[in-house]
């Protein structure tokens, strides 16, 4: 029988080169050679990441290869579809690529040829897909990679392939391989039934009566009678027996059996009697694969696992599916810039764990006017990209990157691309902003702790349904979630994680309508060019068309042109966007465009030039009437006031050049300002021969004090001056040195913790139970330098400390003198016992040089 | 570029009205849009669920709706709105108000889940009677309409197949010598007779009381007519024997001064509202006759307490009449469940384009106020600051001016406050009406102002509605309820009539510059504005000297 590894050495360079790329954690650290490539393939964590990869149809043949416990192709197709199929040919090849499944070439074949029997009947397409894999080693027998059963779990194809069919007379099924080559004669019955992987037309919709004709050819005679009793029996006791049987047929094979007493308990124990259930643990009982195999017509599956057809729903027109993914994505852009604005703004502070807190998440939503979900998302988005971040402030805040600039200052399209593949490729996973953690916290937006490895994966895989439907399809989650059960049922994702997949996309405008768009199919290709050149072309044209009316709203028949959008944005109110874009001028609106500089005739001319026709008297008169109360409030700095009834008296201070130092401004006849604070002012003054006082804010005369400056009182901590005994005890102690060299703790746990004191009389010196403890200090725990040490004090004659791991784990500390280090032993001189000894290097911990240890003492 | 029409995806439809196909996509999507706003470049419609349902109401289907938009929309329509529509319409008619040869009336639901859901609602106590089945369940008749006014409210809209009773027959016919129905009254009261009940909406001056009495004449049952006042009474009464075949003896007037119940009779809205010890004593007046057809006009002026006492009216062919089913209680709701969904509506630019109502001018005057009155009003209380500016003395010459200006014309001076309409009036030297003005003397000065031996009234806020005052072709208004925006609307109406010789109306908002007067009159002219009526503003500074 031929071993894996011999086959993957007599694999040929291509098809390891596929399993390579195929398996890219074999290729990573490279594997020495072949053997130690076989070894790393049929490790558990290997093997479970492969399967992790594989489609239903792949796990189903090779469920089928374990329970079969080795079949050929043919063998593996009739189990799974009842004949030749193309699809398990597919999932075979596919297996063998991914080393899941080898060829046994050295399978007598004689021991084959009765299998290859039930090719015969079959027309020369199975021969045909036999010889798809390889040069024409398809035909060997299939054996399942090494380590596989185990990883595939207790039941494969829901057989219980591990329990013993115990007949009562007499019992030749091998424990962990009951189907044995005896049973599988029953896998030729199929090959005379229809082939059709629709499991409703399979012939195992009713297995009892498809098994009733041959229970007796496959099972141990004993069993084979038993089953047939009950299968052809009328009385109630085997009708009984027969719905228990059907119930565990198709798997789980495992059942709670019914209390004694019941029918079906009382039916549960006679089949228990008979050998065709066993019990398991409590009053569970299962029924042996073996048994079930016959009940199943022989094949493993009801049929070929078909793939979710995602076409079945409605399908969205290219243009709905391409307007929306641009207007959510022309959406997504904005509302991220305007999170950026807000946040150049007003940062928020990061909290302690690194997030954002979540008053802020909600305010955010509040301003950009979308659900807390959605805005989590945003802020995501923006992080992401690296739009946003913490700065080194302290305390830190969240403010736009140096990335920021540069992103605005691209076009809408490729900004759109930059957002879409940062979130394509982001471990974030914004859907869990929200939810509670283990502890219970609620966990913050831009969290540190909200990365997922997985979830670029998870974009990918999810996308990737859409990719493969025919264009337009719009697959819901359920879809969508079907579909990758069938890619991956070894590794489903959770359907929240999905249903949140599905909606960020939606909110990017990777999906438009619920259907991949064409800008997001080009980013999931990775293909920037396409993205934005596709995007570029969804998004409604750009219009330079301002529609004024009467009752102050504008309306913009299309998208506006980046001028006039920032006009609008921030002149007016925006009251609905779309294909088109409805504005409102209010009073508030127009004050906010006067603000930033511009003149009522500068803004009347700016929207004259994009209005077709002339701007409503409304607009213009509204325009001037905010321009007429525009500033006529007029706000400063100043520290203090003068005011005099008297004009005459302020007359002429503001501009007495002596008093310049106090940048006196005159506001009204009766009123000066001030930049210098009142005290100043008022001394000021005096200096110059006038009177003034101070008032309250409520025009009380206020007499003003001088300060007094007092410097707060300092609490004085004492030295902690010891007391001159405490010193002199110090002096002592320092003399005799005893003190600094007492016992200290070792960093290595285990010999501070020497458990055995053994340890320390067995080697029978007291300086080494008193220093063992700090040992590898001068010394090394390093192998390769210890094994230097050992060979160089063999060479020099020396004495090292050596600590030895005895065989329960505790440590020895020994002064030896290596003679030689050779084969993996040191053989060392044991002076203070006057003997010789000989130990693995492996239990050596560390090697200390004696005169090292010298000097320490 | 192609298509009318932007779809945006919070469900207001733009209409570009410049455009080829405006006047199709107008009427192609009237059935199911509310028209919301109708300035000069772009109408906006709005997809309301009501608007939905009333389009189910009146046989259009979801698949209809959805190929209107893809038709006539400039850009991808957006999905999730279509689908939203689908969703809203199939609402529509899941419950079904039928009538039961042996239990009476029976609220049938063709989908059980949504009667169960309906009859756990709270709402729906005390409305329903037995179940008689999974699907049925009886509906006390008393409360039709006040059960589908609470199922429109859960969502739930019921389609009310049990049908009108027919009325008392009494023959009616219009006579149309001399004048004929304007094709939209027509297009009005077919929408409503082939509805069975609802509202028609019009601007005021465009002849609703026409539709009324052709609405009367194609019913020929006994009829009531509900209305705000007796002037208003009168009016109607008189316009019936103008237009129709029904003689003085046949109508009666039901008020506070006479209490006549014939064939026709017209009701006031106070008189059916008096109540004596806590209870209506007017109704009887309901089931005084068996009423064929139950008139409301002005029904957006219609008060709570007759919601409730005609809810039990539903067997009888409903029509509401109106200018502005805006109500500033936002009951519309109760109109629509109550009386029925809304039968017909038009742009006032529309008809007026068409000649039928008379072009009008809205100009809003901004007077500044002096300094002195500036202090006061800056220092007033908050709840007095409306009546100082509104009543501000500078007003008195504007509206001065503004008379002098159109000296010989028939002009309305219309105010809130008595004190300030005694001096205009004394100003003037014009005649006021109030509401202590008795009906005769009302009655007198508003005959005088039609022959025109008076060309200017004073009046107060009884002249907002149903006053019919043809030739008056200029209105001044100085001061109203707050940001009334159906007052303003009446308002207008008062000076729309066709002027025989084809003038101009002029309608003038005095303002107080920058006060709350400024802010309620922004939002008094939005229904305005809204209906393409577009004000220009004028400081008073500006104004001619007389």
């Amino acid at each position: 029988m031929a071993t894996f590894s011999g086959y993957l050495r007599s694999s040929s360079d291509e098809q390891l080169v596929a399993l390579l790329g195929r398996r890219p954690d074999l290729a990573s650290p490279s594997p020495g050679n072949l053997t130690s490539l076989a070894v790393r393939a049929t490790g558990r964590g290997s093997l479970e990441r492969a399967l992790a990869g594989v489609d239903a149809v792949v796990l189903q043949v090779l469920e089928a290869v374990v329970v079969l416990d080795g079949a050929t192709r043919a063998q593996v197709a009739q189990a799974v579809a009842g004949g030749h199929d193309p699809e398990v040919a597919r999932a075979l090849d596919d297996a063998l690529t991914l080393a899941l499944l080898f060829v046994d070439d050295a399978t007598p074949d004689d021991e084959r040829s009765g299998d290859k029997q039930s090719g015969d009947t079959q027309s020369g397409d199975t021969q045909s897909g036999d010889t798809q894999h390889g040069e024409g080693r398809g035909d060997g027998l299939l054996r399942a990679a090494p380590g596989l059963v185990e990883v595939l779990g207790a039941h494969p194809a829901g057989l219980a392939t591990d329990v013993p069919s115990h007949a009562p007379a007499a019992s030749t099924s091998r424990t962990n391989a009951p189907t044995s080559r005896t049973s599988r004669p029953t896998i030729d019955r199929g090959s005379t039934r229809s082939r059709t992987p629709d499991p409703t037309s399979s012939p195992t919709s009713s297995p009892t009566s498809a098994a009733a004709a041959g229970a007796d050819q496959s099972l141990p005679p004993g069993l084979a009678a038993a089953l047939e009793t009950v299968l052809a029996g009328e009385d109630e006791s085997s009708l009984a027996g027969r719905a228990i049987l059907d119930a565990l047929t198709w798997g789980p094979p495992v059942g709670l059996a019914p209390a004694v007493g019941t029918s079906a308990g009382d039916a549960v124990l006679r089949l228990v009697e008979q050998g065709l259930l066993v019990r398991g643990q409590g009053r569970h009982v299962l029924l042996p694969g073996a048994v079930a195999l016959v009940l199943r017509g022989g094949r493993t599956h009801r049929g070929v696992a078909t793939i979710p057809d995602l076409d079945t729903g409605s399908v969205r027109p290219a243009a709905t599916v391409t307007a929306e993914s641009a207007g959510a994505g022309e959406r997504c852009a904005r509302l991220v810039a305007r999170l950026a604005r807000r946040w150049e703004a007003q940062p928020p502070g990061v909290l302690r764990a690194g997030g954002l807190a979540v008053r802020e998440l909600k305010r955010v939503a509040a301003e950009l006017e979308v659900d807390d979900a959605q805005a989590a998302f945003v802020v995501e988005l923006a992080g992401a990209a690296g739009l946003v971040g913490p700065d080194e402030g302290e305390p830190p805040v969240f403010v736009p990157t140096t990335e920021l600039d540069p992103w605005l200052a691209l076009d809408l399209p490729a900004r759109w691309v930059a957002l879409a593949r940062a979130w394509l490729t982001t471990t974030r996973t914004p859907w869990l902003v929200g939810s509670r953690d283990e502890k219970g916290t609620v966990r913050a937006a831009l969290d540190p702790e909200l990365r997922r490895p997985w979830a670029p994966r998870l974009r990918r895989s999810v996308l990737g349904a859409f990719a493969d439907a025919p264009a337009g399809s719009a697959p819901d989650v359920d879809d969508v979630l079907a579909l990758l059960t069938w890619a991956t049922p070894r590794s489903v994702p959770p359907r929240a994680a999905v249903a949140a997949v599905l909606a960020e996309a939606g909110w990017l405008g990777i999906l438009g309508a619920g259907a991949l768009s064409e800008a997001g199919r080009a980013v999931l290709a990775d293909d920037v060019d396409g993205a934005t050149t596709r995007f570029a072309a969804g998004l409604p044209p750009e219009v330079d068309d301002l529609l004024l009316q009467g009752d102050l709203t504008g309306i913009v028949p299309g998208r506006p042109g980046a001028t006039l959008e920032a006009l609008l944005d921030v002149a007016t109110v925006v009251e609905s966007r779309g294909g088109a874009l409805t504005v409102r001028f209010t009073p508030d609106s127009v004050r906010a465009a006067l603000d930033e500089g511009r003149t009522a005739d500068e803004l009347l001319a700016e929207l004259g030039a994009f209005a077709r026709g002339p701007v409503p008297q409304p607009l213009d008169y509204l325009v001037r009437d905010a321009a007429r109360r525009h500033g006529r409030l007029r706000a400063g700095t100043a520290s203090s006031y003068l005011r005099a009834d008297d004009p005459a008296l302020l007359a002429g201070l503001a501009d007495d050049p002596r008093l310049a130092s106090l940048g006196l401004l005159q506001l009204a006849p009766t009123v000066l300002a001030a930049q210098a604070p009142t005290r100043e002012v008022v001394e000021t003054l005096r200096e110059h021969g006038l009177a003034p006082v101070a008032e309250t804010p409520d025009g009380l005369v206020l007499h003003l004090e001088r300060p007094v400056r007092r410097a707060r009182r300092r609490h004085r901590r004492t030295e902690p001056g010891a007391p001159p005994s405490e010193l002199a005890a110090l002096v002592r102690r320092l003399r005799t040195g005893a003190a600094s060299t007492a016992p200290t703790p070792s960093p290595v746990p285990s010999s501070g913790s020497v458990s055995s004191s053994d340890t320390a009389s067995s080697s029978g010196s007291a300086s080494s139970s008193g220093t063992a403890l700090a040992p590898g200090r001068r010394g090394t725990a390093d192998p390769a330098e210890a094994l230097a040490l050992l060979r160089e004090a063999a060479a020099d004659r020396t004495q090292v400390w050596v600590e030895l791991v005895g065989p329960t784990g505790q440590h020895e500390r020994r002064l030896l003198r290596p003679l030689r280090v050779e084969g993996g032993r040191l053989r060392a001189a044991d002076a203070l016992r006057e003997s010789e000894l000989s130990v693995a290097v492996h239990r050596i911990a560390t090697v200390t040089r004696a005169d090292d240890e010298k000097e320490d003492v | 570029m192609s298509g009318p029409l932007i779809v945006q995806s919070d469900k207001t439809l733009l209409l570009e009205v410049d455009h080829d196909q405006a006047d199709a996509c107008r009427r192609a999507i009237a059935p199911f849009a509310e028209l919301e706003r109708a300035p000069e470049h772009v109408h906006t419609y709005r997809l309301t669920p009501l608007g939905l349902w009333n389009a189910r109401a009146a046989g259009h289907d979801a698949e209809q709706v959805v190929d209107v938009l893809l038709e006539y929309s400039r850009y991808p329509v957006p999905h999730a709105l279509l689908v939203d529509v689908a969703e809203i319409m199939a609402r529509y008619g899941r419950l079904q108000l039928v009538q039961d040869p042996v239990h009476g009336l029976v609220l049938h639901a063709l989908d059980p889940a949504v009667l169960a859901e309906v009859m756990r609602s709270k709402r729906t106590a005390g409305l329903l009677g037995a179940r008689l089945d999974a699907t049925d369940v009886v509906v006390h008749a008393s409360e039709r309409g006040h059960l589908k006014q609470v199922l429109l409210k859960l969502g739930w809209p019921a389609e009310d197949l049990a049908g009108y009773v027919d009325g008392e027959a009494h023959p009616i016919a219009l006579e149309q010598d001399g004048w004929a129905m304007r094709p939209y009254q027509q297009h009005a009261v077919d929408g409503f007779w082939h509805g069975g009940s609802g509202v028609v909406v019009l601007p005021c001056g465009a002849g609703k009381t026409i539709v009324g009495a052709a609405a009367m004449a194609k019913s020929s049952t006994t009829t009531l007519i509900l209305v705000t006042n007796t002037v208003s009474a009168r009016q109607w009464r008189d316009e019936l024997v103008r237009r129709t075949s029904l003689t003085e003896d046949e109508i009666g007037e039901y008020s506070g001064a006479r209490k006549e119940i014939r064939p026709v009779t017209i009701a006031t809205y106070q008189v059916l509202t008096t109540r004596r010890n806590g209870s209506y004593t007017h109704l009887e007046l309901l089931d005084a006759r068996d009423w064929g057809l139950v008139v409301y006009d002005e029904v957006h002026l219609l008060p709570a307490p007759i919601f409730r006492m005609t809810a039990d009216l539903q067997a009888r062919r409903r029509l509401g009449l109106t200018a502005t089913l805006v109500r500033e209680d936002g009951r519309e709701d109760e109109v629509f469940s109550l009386i029925g969904p809304k039968r017909f509506d038009a742009p006032w630019k529309d008809i007026e384009a068409q000649g039928y109502i008379a072009p009008a001018e809205c100009v809003e005057v901004r007077l500044t106020l002096p300094d002195a009155e500036r202090m006061t009003y800056a220092t007033a209380e908050p709840e007095e600051k409306y009546r100082l500016a509104a009543t501000a003395a500078g007003k008195n010459r504007v509206v001065e001016q503004l008379v002098a200006q159109h000296d010989g014309e028939p002009t309305l001076v219309i105010g809130q406050y008595l004190d300030q309409l005694h001096e205009l009036a004394e100003h003037l030297g014009a005649d006021l009406i109030t509401g202590e003005t008795t009906v005769r003397e009302r009655q007198r000065l508003y005959d005088a102002f039609r022959t025109g031996e008076i060309s200017r009234l004073v009046v107060s806020k009884v002249a907002n509605f149903s006053i019919d005052l043809p030739e008056a072709s200029v209105a001044i208004q100085v001061s109203g309820s707050f940001g009334s925006r159906q007052e303003e609307a009446q308002r207008l109406g008062r000076i729309m009539r066709p002027k025989a010789s084809g003038r101009t109306a002029h309608f003038y908002t005095v303002v107080a510059r920058d006060t709350v007067d400024q802010e309620f009159a922004a939002h008094r002219q939005r229904f305005l504005a809204e209906q393409g009526y577009a004000y220009t503003i004028l400081d008073a500074e500006d104004l001619p000297t007389p």
